[in-house]
């Protein structure tokens, strides 16, 4: 009796395995199809040369050491960590404010900043560059309001592809940090007010212990998004140099039609973007200390 | 899983036989006296609703085509990542087919070459101009396959300028290179590899100071040669458009025309059909205006030609004396802004006085275009 009752606890496991796995099967098959099998054919790729036999580095030599190629490399590491620093940085005071200031203002600050994340892409940059190009908006305000002849300097320019950066990712993270900092309970900030604590202790001891894993998150997403940049940097800088690697890539497949340095350039982003999924998973998985105990 | 895939079987099966009862549909129109006539163009949506226009009024036109032939309009939306009308044309050709519904194509430069190329003049037949009496009128022909490939619109390069600040542009290349160091940061052209008009400026900056025949050749010796364009070019580059206080090359051939629009800059190199469509719709200032400089910018004609796997050559050749009428020629100019290849009598006419198709420069260097793009990028667009 209990061995009949044993099978069919059993199978009626295994059927909950079996329905398991079908059901997770088919995003695995994309996943498998259009992400791991582009990128193995890739990395396969960057290490061969057209019209040769057989493996090399020749086009990683070429890009660490060619000057210009190198040049692209640390400008994109440049433009990518001082975007994830920035937006962070204002999206952490954007985030803090729109948590515990409760006015009117606030409340509509709360509501605006979520616009830009339901402007396409291109139709924001499009915007952004009739507002701070040297006839633009800024420009035109500054000579109708003060009579004075300003040019922002902005378009062709690293100060402009940062502000358009900015304007994407700052509603990004303050999005992900609010959400982060709504889970603390006023409950216990009240109680430690209570008891005697400063707002800046508070927001020492208390706040960044328990926000700063989502604003890590947001930061390695930043960087992870940006890295890859292309619509952006190509449309706000023009031909200058040195360039972002997502425009380096389409100098590569697009304009010089070499499919293997196109592979090695997209292999440097893909390691390039893996450093910060190492953070990302690293401040995951760490269990913070006050959870230890 | 599984059962997506079979529904998606399924549906493809079902796809096919419908597009196959299509197919069955239009052999009974051909035996019919052959009637219907199938003209096949790719490109951008501006180029589907000239076509149908053009075959709405062809079909109902009894002086073009008192024969009563019904044209049917196969178009594809070109960058949608599908085969075009080369692809199409040459792979049926290669699996042997005969009696296609391929009855007149519609090609470019690219695409002529690409024909020649990989399949040779035996995929068409050649063009009986006496059944084409508008065609007198035309004197311009392709640079490859003349007798197959009927010129009906021209495309080139010119110069866009804002007729304000330049009452008189410069005619020539010297005048406008001395225009260019008179006027530093008010002219501007787009980044090679982003736009043709860019590439046709650098392009035709470099082989001026070539002999003539480079432009058309592939062959890698001319590279040799490129030496003393270079130099040209990174000679203007200081007097080029600036931002923040140093010259910079705008990306597209839009990017260049924005800086015009705005009064960044006076003038710059753009296609000819681009700028006027653009002055058409007001988001070029009405004072833009365009000329051909001497010598000229690069441009091409687009043709009709008859695949020798067709049903209809007869139908071909009215459709094609059709397009070469003069209602049919200002039809074109007002919908994609083309270029007569006939003298038009409209108003919309005049933007394009001065563009004569018969001194269109054509060019043809094959791949040495990757070597030119890459040499620009290191040599100018690196220059501070």
């Amino acid at each position: 009796m209990s061995d009949i009752l044993q099978n069919h606890a059993k199978r009626k496991k295994r059927n909950q395995l079996l329905s398991a796995y079908a059901l997770v099967l088919p995003a695995f098959i994309v996943v498998l199809l259009i992400v791991a099998y582009p990128i193995v054919n890739s990395v396969i790729r960057s290490f061969t040369v057209r019209g040769q036999e057989g493996f090399t580095l020749a086009n990683y030599v070429y890009f660490f050491t060619e000057p210009r190629e190198l040049a692209n490399i640390l400008y994109t590491l440049f433009v990518v960590v001082v975007t994830s620093v920035l937006s962070t940085v204002f999206a952490y005071a954007l985030a803090l404010y729109l948590r515990f200031v409760k006015s009117r203002v606030s409340l509509l600050i709360g509501r605006l900043y979520l616009i830009p994340r339901f402007i396409p892409g291109m139709v924001a940059i499009y915007a952004v560059i009739v507002t701070i190009r040297d006839t633009g908006v800024i420009s035109r305000l500054a000579l109708l309001l003060f009579g004075v002849e300003f040019q922002p300097a902005l378009m062709f320019n690293t100060a402009g592809l940062l502000t358009m950066n900015l304007w994407f990712n700052i509603p990004f993270s303050a999005m992900l940090i609010s959400a982060a900092l709504a889970g603390i309970p006023d409950s216990m900030i009240e109680s430690a007010r209570d008891v005697g604590a400063g707002r800046l202790c508070v927001f020492r001891t208390m706040i960044v212990p328990m926000s700063i894993k989502d604003v890590m998150v947001a930061a390695t997403f930043v960087f992870m998004g940006n890295v890859g940049g292309f619509t952006t940097p190509y449309l706000i800088m023009g031909s200058v140099q040195p360039k972002m690697l997502g425009i380096s890539l389409f100098d590569q497949f697009a304009k010089y039609a070499d499919m293997e340095r196109a592979a090695a350039v997209s292999v440097i982003m893909f390691l390039i973007c893996s450093v910060s999924a190492v953070v990302y998973i690293y401040s995951n998985l760490k269990e913070r200390a006050w959870e230890k105990q | 899983m599984k059962k997506t895939i079979s529904f998606l079987v399924v549906l493809m099966l079902m796809l096919g036989t419908l597009s196959g009862c299509g197919g069955g549909g239009n052999d009974d129109a051909g035996s019919a006296g052959n009637k219907k006539l199938n003209v096949w163009v790719a490109g951008s949506d501006n180029m589907r609703i000239l076509y149908e226009k053009w075959v709405e009024d062809f079909n109902s036109n009894t002086e073009y085509n008192p024969d009563g032939y019904q044209a049917v309009l196969q178009f594809l939306p070109a960058g949608a990542g599908g085969q075009l009308v080369e692809d199409k044309l040459i792979a049926a050709w290669k699996a042997g087919q005969k009696e296609t519904d391929f009855d007149l194509v519609e090609m470019g430069d690219d695409q002529i070459s690409r024909v020649m190329g990989e399949v040779g003049p035996d995929l068409l037949v050649p063009y009986d101009p006496a059944k084409i009496p508008n065609l007198a009128n035309v004197s311009v022909r392709p640079p490859i396959g003349a007798d197959y490939f009927m010129p009906y619109r021209g495309t080139t390069v010119v110069m866009a300028y804002n007729s304000e600040k330049v009452p008189n542009p410069p005619k020539t290349v010297e005048e406008l290179t001395a225009w260019i160091k008179e006027n530093p940061g008010r002219f501007a052209y787009n980044t090679p590899g982003t736009g043709g008009a860019g590439d046709s400026f650098a392009r035709t900056s470099v082989y001026n100071l070539m002999p003539e025949e480079a432009l058309m050749s592939d062959d890698a010796k001319w590279k040799d040669q490129w030496d003393a364009g270079f130099k040209y070019l990174a000679e203007i580059h200081p007097y080029l458009y600036q931002s923040g206080g140093r010259v910079v090359y705008p990306n597209k051939n839009q990017g260049s025309l924005d800086l015009l629009a705005n009064g960044q800059i006076d003038m710059c190199p753009i296609w000819a059909d681009m700028a006027i469509s653009q002055i058409q719709q007001g988001t070029l200032p009405a004072t833009t205006k365009i000329y051909q400089i001497e010598p000229s910018l690069t441009g091409a004609v687009n043709t009709l030609a008859i695949p020798s796997i067709g049903k209809n050559p007869e139908g071909a050749h009215a459709f094609m004396n059709y397009v070469l009428s003069p209602e049919a020629q200002l039809l074109q100019l007002k919908e994609i802004a083309a270029i007569p290849l006939i003298k038009v009598d409209d108003s919309s006419a005049a933007l394009v006085t001065g563009l004569d198709v018969t001194k269109f420069r054509t060019q043809s260097i094959g791949e040495l275009y990757v070597e030119f793009n890459k040499r620009w990028d290191e040599e100018i667009a690196t220059l501070s």
